[in-house]
């Protein structure tokens, strides 16, 4: 099949967009994921692998695996939608409508917008490709202006916004998911080129869509945190936009977090290598004893029992502290012969209700020191009661902080929320990844103590320099353009 | 006036007489042939002239005039002057040739007993290199004609009874070492015939630049029915093994390397002295392994109808345990002259190839190497041996243990066929239609059962099923004129055609895992909920007019053009179609009367040809870009891009200049042709690398999700050499003949060009520029190990990646005495990426065949020696098996590690002026499981010479003599004997030098080669009377 004979209806647009929810996002999500949302955010620490050891020391090399991985990811993304895109402008033939069109497009605009918005949050100026076929002859370009790759990402964001359907297919991203990101990068952008305060236009922006996203979008949060992360509540209603992994597809093709942060073979077939993997003492003590559910869900301590893992075996027991979320348990588990250790189905959300209810009582929040604004308290203690915490009846930046750090722990947001504060107070971003105690602990489920088990590895401290990743060497060197400055795209 | 001539037909060598010799009137249809006495009869004009022809026999052609008995003597032909060449759509005799080609003969074709006929090749024709890509029973092949047109695998075309097998065909299940061309019987060739230059090939015009392998199966002569057996069986068995380290080697070893790292003792080791020598898992994996080949056939005729039907059955047991090959094979033809103005014949062969390729697939011969000798293949109490789970390091498989119960069983069925209908119209004009087929079909059964190996276990059982085919249909229609001019002394023939080719394949294949049993390996058994399966169709269209004249004045002067315009599917409407010419012309210079009188001349003859021919061997579709279907957790289903398409893209061309030479002198004694060529490729295609930010990869490479970059016309690439063979009787007697046949060729392959933005073409350990040849070996050059403070002062050491150079350190991360000194090529203070080098290049310069024959009454031998010169073999095996610091198997000259002493033994072994090597001449690195010098970085310490002379095959025969044959009513019997890989003057230092890479951007790698057996054979050719 080519692209010259394939988009020839609204039902072959469907399957042209559904090929980018799965499978070219492998690069990102099998280490890069966590590696770099969590690991490098203090929340999480692998002490052996020397790839990701680098993202907790702050050491990063440009050739480091995941940093290239991840890149490479995000461009592939880009790749496939713009040639989607470019297809879908130049090929389709008049019978199929401007709905089925633009809605296609907009899931295509929306992948790429959050492709780049990765990009930007992690390289800063990063080089705008919207036209594959251009590098054919010209294969090296610059980077461009990290504001254009902002408005380039919003640009696509308010496309998706506007042609979306109000309601699709589970799993499928609609204009909500669309005006939730855009709420998220109007938010990201408020603070960029600011000090201390924040764009207030941007800041209004961000309140507007996630308002829309809270108010009117008729979605709710899931009443479980527990069954989120189950793959039987996959594509729940709180999900905005979620990976939609198949079972059964082979390495390189599925969700093989399950097996690389596993703690035991009993749970995953044939794999389980995160035994060496768990949460960090700093992230374990933000989690207070009512917070348990959370915590659960998040990671293991030494003795917890999860009846649903591996059940046919009688459940799991933690032997140590662990990974918990993304671990969903054996095929039958889940229900799903065919899954297997490189194809977990859990469908791991990128962009969740709780989140965005988080980005717009920031946003409401907006420059002040602390804010009592109704909606603002409304939605985020529905997050935390849905979570069975007391709500809380003032809000400061430093609480919403903490929080959107234990309810998406583990979820790949952490750093991005470093990165996000960066822009407008890197002091503050600086002295709180300086604050952390980054280390793995023993738990004794007998005397509920946690032991620090120092790992020796020194730790860089960080710099404003820390919140930018560099340039895979590959890149550096196949194109030295990307070590000139930025130049503009528009 | 019709009247009888009788005579008596003998042998000029010893003067017996010779029956089944065919006896023709010239221009008729009528024939006879001699009987067993060498007496005939046959009814002629005065005027007729009578063709008396015998196979390897100089055919003679007498004027009848007034005699009524003619007698004739017989010589056998040493010149190949008359020998009938095939050149694509005709045939031509070799003394008029033009074009550059060469041919094999059937008796070279079995000589050295090959499985596949391209093994039939090495060392026989100047100009080509073949090289076995593994040796495994009916493994692949890699053939270059002239150097190497191209950054891809750019094999020739080949052509078999006139059935197109295009350039990078594969089997319906390709993969696995498996060769493509495995199903065809080499017993069955009657010659191979290689076009090399562009006047032979163009006339194959858009598959021909990289040259055409016409082969020409056996065909029935005019004669009583041939009844002929011809078998051998033989053994098999490694020649060389690698020198690795025994139990107690290995025990000795590992208590001193547990010693300086400080853990992994094994109390088990305490005492090697009282250890056997444990396991030797390459005894234990290879073999001495039979193999076997009968072929009967039954050839005859008479003046209307020849017919030819053999029938073979090969099998061969592979010298490595986990693969075994087996070919039956059944071949008809028939050629019918049906009336005075039709000829219709049909040529069909069917095979069945049956492969069990699970050592290639397991990859257990690199494991072989990789365990360790304390394991044991079996346990006593029989489960499988495996490395213990509590020690330290990493587990392998039990190779023997894998090869014996992984199955990979391949087998494949094929039909190809071809039937003709030729009609003359008049004297000078006849028409040929062709339709040709190839019908091939395959499948393939893989079962990985459960099993445990001590700490190497695989809990879940997979069993896959394929099932494959590929159809190939061809029509090919074409007019033959050719006129003698006699008063302008003018010869002229031409040839104009049209073909057209249409291909289709499919592959369904469907895999289960969680079988009930290991024993029960039906797909069906699986657990049904894991069920996968996946599909491929493909099918593709060629369209070609063509045509060729040839304008011969006075036999000396010899001119020819060809011209063919090729439509191919594989490329865009725009481009679609396009044309390759040639142009060539022969001097006979021998005719010339300057030369007439000189009686030592028997041919002289020089030609020039030039031409373009063009390439459409490339991906296909690669203008457009493609989609495939990829499971989502959305829609079951989806579309995702997969390729990416390039619509500017043009055709492969390739330019080439030739001037050759033949020379025939002292009565045929000595017969020479030489070629020089220069050959010019352009608009070279690549998958272009191009960088991350494109999201894509260039093909070749892995990058799940990526797209797969667009092809682009990226650069130019020359091939220029020399090539020639000579023949040479060296001694002719009565009872003692010896007979010399030496080919040598050479040639320099040279990238032109490489589009700008593309500076360098990388492979994994190879980098391609400009000016220098494809593929060369590139990485750091050593200067050998630190042994003392000494050298610290005088060699720099790695560089971390942007950071300093790393500390002089017994400890952790540290460069200490024993490690690798690498060469600060640039003088700059560090070792970086910057001190990388070109280390030689996997191209032979050049390469050479010597074959000897001696005939001694009714002995034969033949010794034929085959070598190659210059090239250099990665041995990546060595990188493992001579590291000190892995946790697998050791190769026994570790033990020779790096000692360190101290100068003060009571100071401090960390201070580096009180540290040196003891054993300072070794090759070894230290012992530290923390070194922060990169010693297996690429380096040219495991770059070798990979020049060899091989002795390919001796065959010593014995002809029975006529006295004893009528005793045991035979025609003839020979009896052999055999051996092939006789032996190997070489360097290198693992299985075979020899290694063939379909990828020019990673040949010569030797990463767990299956080594090419010594095979000791005895066999005979044993044919009936009637």
């Amino acid at each position: 099949i080519t692209t010259s004979n394939f988009y020839k209806s609204t039902s072959d647009l469907r399957l042209a967009t559904a090929a980018i929810y799965a499978q070219p996002w492998f690069d990102w999500n099998n280490f890069p994921l966590l590696g770099i949302g969590d690991i490098m955010a203090g929340n999480m620490l692998q002490p052996y692998n020397s790839g990701l050891v680098q993202f907790t020391t702050f050491s990063i090399t440009s050739d480091n695996t995941y940093l290239t991985q991840a890149w490479q990811g995000f461009y592939i993304i880009v790749a496939h939608c713009n040639v989607n895109i470019k297809a879908i402008n130049t090929q389709l033939p008049d019978s199929v409508s401007a709905a089925g069109k633009n809605g296609a497009l907009g899931e295509l605009r929306f992948l790429r917008a959050t492709a780049y918005y990765h990009l930007a949050m992690l390289w800063g100026a990063v080089p705008i490709i919207e036209d594959n076929d251009k590098l054919i002859a010209n294969p090296l370009v610059p980077r461009n202006k990290l504001t254009d790759v902002y408005r380039f990402i919003i640009n696509d964001l308010r496309f998706a916004a506007a042609n979306l359907p109000k309601s699709d297919q589970a799993g499928r991203v609609t204009t909500w998911s669309a005006q939730g990101m855009l709420a998220k990068v109007y938010l990201t952008r408020a603070g960029l080129g600011q000090s201390g305060t924040r764009n207030q236009t941007d800041l209004d922006s961000a309140a507007y869509f996630a308002g829309n996203v809270c108010n009117t979008s008729g979605l709710a949060l899931l009443p479980s945190y527990y069954n989120l992360f189950r793959t039987q509540y996959n594509d729940n209603s709180e999900s905005l936009f979620a990976f939609q992994w198949a079972p059964g597809v082979g390495y390189g093709q599925g969700n093989d977090i399950q097996a690389q942060f596993a703690p035991s073979s009993s749970i995953v077939p044939g794999a389980g290598w995160g035994g060496a993997i768990g949460p960090t003492i700093d992230l374990a003590n933000l989690y207070t004893k009512q917070d348990s559910i959370r915590r659960k869900a998040t990671f293991m301590l030494t003795g917890d029992y999860y009846p649903e893992l591996n059940a046919a075996g009688g459940g799991y027991t933690a032997t140590g502290c662990n990974v918990k979320k993304h671990i969903v348990g054996t095929p039958a588990d889940n229900n799903s012969p065919t899954m297997d250790r490189w194809s977990s189905i859990e469908h791991n959300t990128v962009l969740r209700l709780a989140d965005v209810y988080l980005i717009y009582a920031e946003a409401l929040m907006g420059n002040n020191s602390s804010t009592v604004n109704g909606q603002a308290l409304q939605y985020f203690n529905a997050v935390r009661t849905r979570a069975g915490v007391d709500p809380v009846t003032i809000l400061t930046p430093d609480i919403l902080m903490k929080e959107r750090r234990i309810e998406l722990a583990f979820e790949g947001q952490y750093w991005f929320d470093l990165v996000r504060l960066s822009y407008y107070n890197p002091q503050a971003a600086i002295a709180s990844i300086n604050g952390q105690t980054r280390e793995q602990f023993t738990y004794n489920p007998g005397t509920g103590v946690s032991t620090i088990v120092p790992s020796n590895l020194i730790i860089t401290p960080a710099t404003a320099a820390t919140f930018t990743l560099p340039i895979p060497a590959n890149d550096q060197t196949a194109d030295p353009k990307l070590l000139q400055a930025p130049v503009a795209y528009y | 006036q019709i009247h009888r001539i009788t005579g008596t037909i003998i042998s000029a060598e010893d003067s017996k007489p010779m029956p089944g010799v065919s006896i023709k009137v010239s221009g008729a249809t009528t024939g006879t042939v001699s009987l067993t006495d060498g007496t005939y009869s046959i009814m002629a004009k005065s005027t007729d002239v009578l063709i008396f022809s015998f196979i390897s026999y100089t055919s003679q052609q007498i004027y009848v005039g007034s005699s009524n008995s003619i007698d004739v003597k017989m010589s056998q032909s040493t010149s190949n002057l008359n020998e009938v060449v095939v050149i694509g759509y005709g045939n031509s005799k070799r003394k008029d040739l033009t074009g550059s080609i060469s041919s094999v003969s059937a008796t070279n074709i079995v000589e050295a007993h090959p499985t596949t006929i391209d093994q039939a090749l090495q060392g026989r024709v100047a100009g080509v290199v073949v090289q076995q890509v593994s040796g495994q029973p009916g493994g692949d092949v890699n053939i270059q004609i002239r150097g190497i047109g191209g950054f891809t695998n750019a094999p020739p075309l080949y052509v078999i009874d006139g059935v197109q097998i295009p350039p990078n065909v594969q089997s319906p299940i390709p993969g696995e070492g498996s060769n493509p061309l495995s199903t065809i019987n080499p017993s069955d060739i009657a010659s191979i015939d290689i076009l090399k230059d562009a006047s032979a090939t163009a006339i194959y015009g858009s598959q021909a630049s990289n040259g055409v392998v016409i082969i020409t199966t056996k065909k029935g002569v005019m004669g009583p029915p041939l009844i002929s057996y011809d078998g051998y069986a033989g053994e098999q068995s490694l020649s060389k093994y690698y020198d690795v380290m025994n139990l107690q080697q290995y025990a000795t070893f590992m208590n001193e390397k547990a010693a300086i790292i400080g853990y992994d003792l094994r109390p088990q080791f305490a005492n090697p002295q009282y250890l056997g020598t444990g396991t030797d898992w390459q005894k234990a994996l290879y073999r001495t392994a039979p193999e076997e080949n009968h072929n009967i056939s039954i050839s005859g005729g008479d003046a209307r109808t020849k017919y030819f039907l053999s029938g073979t059955y090969f099998s061969q047991e592979g010298i490595a345990l986990g693969s075994d090959f087996k070919r039956t094979t059944l071949k008809v033809n028939i050629d019918n002259k049906t009336t005075n103005w039709l000829k219709i014949g049909t040529n069909l062969a069917f095979a069945h190839v049956a492969e069990n390729v699970a050592t290639t697939n397991t990859g257990v011969i690199l494991q072989a190497l990789n365990q360790t000798p304390d394991v044991e293949v079996k346990n006593p109490d029989g489960t499988w041996g495996g490395n213990d789970p509590n020690i330290y390091g990493a587990y392998g498989a039990n190779p023997f243990a894998l090869a014996s119960i992984v199955t990979d069983f391949k087998s494949r069925y094929q039909l190809i066929g071809n039937a003709y209908a030729e009609i003359q119209f008049t004297k000078d004009l006849t028409l040929r239609n062709e339709v040709s087929g190839n019908f091939d079909f395959a499948t393939e059964d893989y079962f990985d059962p459960t099993y445990t190996m001590g700490a190497y276990t695989n809990t879940t059982n997979t069993g896959t099923s394929t099932s494959a085919q590929n159809f190939y249909n061809s029509i090919t229609n074409y007019l033959t004129y050719s006129h003698f001019f006699n008063k302008s002394k003018l010869w002229f023939s031409a040839t104009a055609g049209h073909e057209a080719q249409k291909v289709n394949g499919s592959t369904v294949s469907a895999t289960r895992t969680n079988f009930v049993s290991n024993n029960v390996t039906t797909i069906s058994s699986g657990d049904p909920t894991t069920a996968l399966n996946s599909g491929i169709k493909s099918d593709g269209a060629l369209e070609a007019y063509f045509g060729r004249a040839n304008l011969t004045f006075d036999d000396k002067y010899t001119l020819t053009g060809t011209i063919r315009r090729d439509g191919t599917s594989k490329i865009d409407v725009t481009n679609r179609w396009n044309t390759s010419y040639s142009g060539a012309f022969a001097w006979k210079l021998n005719n010339e009367a300057f030369l007439k009188d000189v009686k030592a001349i028997d041919d002289l003859k020089l030609r020039l040809s030039y031409g373009l021919v063009n390439n459409q061997n490339i991906a296909e579709y690669a203008y457009g870009s493609t989609l495939t279907t990829v499971a989502t957790g959305l829609s079951g289903n989806s579309q995702l891009t997969s390729t990416l398409g390039n619509p500017d893209i043009k055709w492969e061309t390739t330019k080439e200049y030739n001037l050759g030479l033949d020379a025939s002198v002292l009565n045929n004694r000595i017969t020479f042709t030489g070629d020089v060529y220069y050959r010019k490729t352009d608009n070279l295609l690549l998958s272009l690398t191009e960088p991350y930010y494109s999201g894509t990869y260039a093909a070749g490479g892995y990058s799940p999700g990526a797209i797969l970059a667009p092809y682009v016309n990226i650069g130019s690439v020359s091939n220029k050499g020399i090539e020639f063979s000579i023949a040479t009787t060296n001694i002719k007697s009565k009872d003692f003949n010896w007979r010399t046949n030496l080919i040598y060729s050479q040639n320099k392959n040279t990238v032109l060009a490489l589009s700008p933005g593309t500076p360098a073409i990388y492979g994994t350990y190879t980098k391609t520029i400009v000016g220098r040849s494809i593929g060369e070996f590139y990485g750091y050059q050593t200067l050998g190990l630190y042994k003392d403070a000494a050298d610290f002062a005088k060699y720099p050491a790695v560089w971390q990646n942007g950071s300093g150079p790393i500390p002089i350190t017994p400890g952790s991360g540290g460069v200490w005495v024993g490690d690798v000194i690498y060469k600060d090529n640039n003088k700059d203070g560090k070792i970086d990426a910057n001190d990388e080098t070109f280390l030689g290049s996997p191209l032979p310069k050049f390469q050479y065949g010597i074959n000897n024959t001696f005939n001694y009454k009714n002995f034969d031998l033949t010794v034929f020696m085959t070598g190659e010169y210059g090239n250099k073999v990665f041995n990546q095996i060595g990188v493992n098996g001579s590291d000190p610091n892995q946790n697998f198997g050791y190769f026994a000259s570790v033990a020779n590690y790096a000692r360190i002493g101290l100068i003060n033994p009571s100071g401090s072994a960390s201070d580096i002026n009180n540290v040196y090597i003891t054993n300072p001449s070794t090759k070894i690195t230290r012992i530290s499981q923390s070194s922060g010098d990169q010693n297996t970085i690429f380096s040219d310490r495991y770059i070798e010479d990979g020049s060899f002379l091989k002795c390919k095959s001796i065959a010593l025969g014995y002809n029975f003599s006529q006295s004893v044959l009528s005793k045991l009513h035979l025609r003839s019997l020979r009896i052999y004997a055999n051996v092939t890989n006789v032996f190997t003057i070489t360097k290198y230092t693992g299985y075979d030098p020899e290694i063939g890479s379909w990828n020019p951007l990673a040949a010569g790698i030797d990463n767990g080669y299956y080594a090419q057996p010594r095979v000791i054979s005895i066999g005979a050719n044993i044919s009936l009377n009637n």
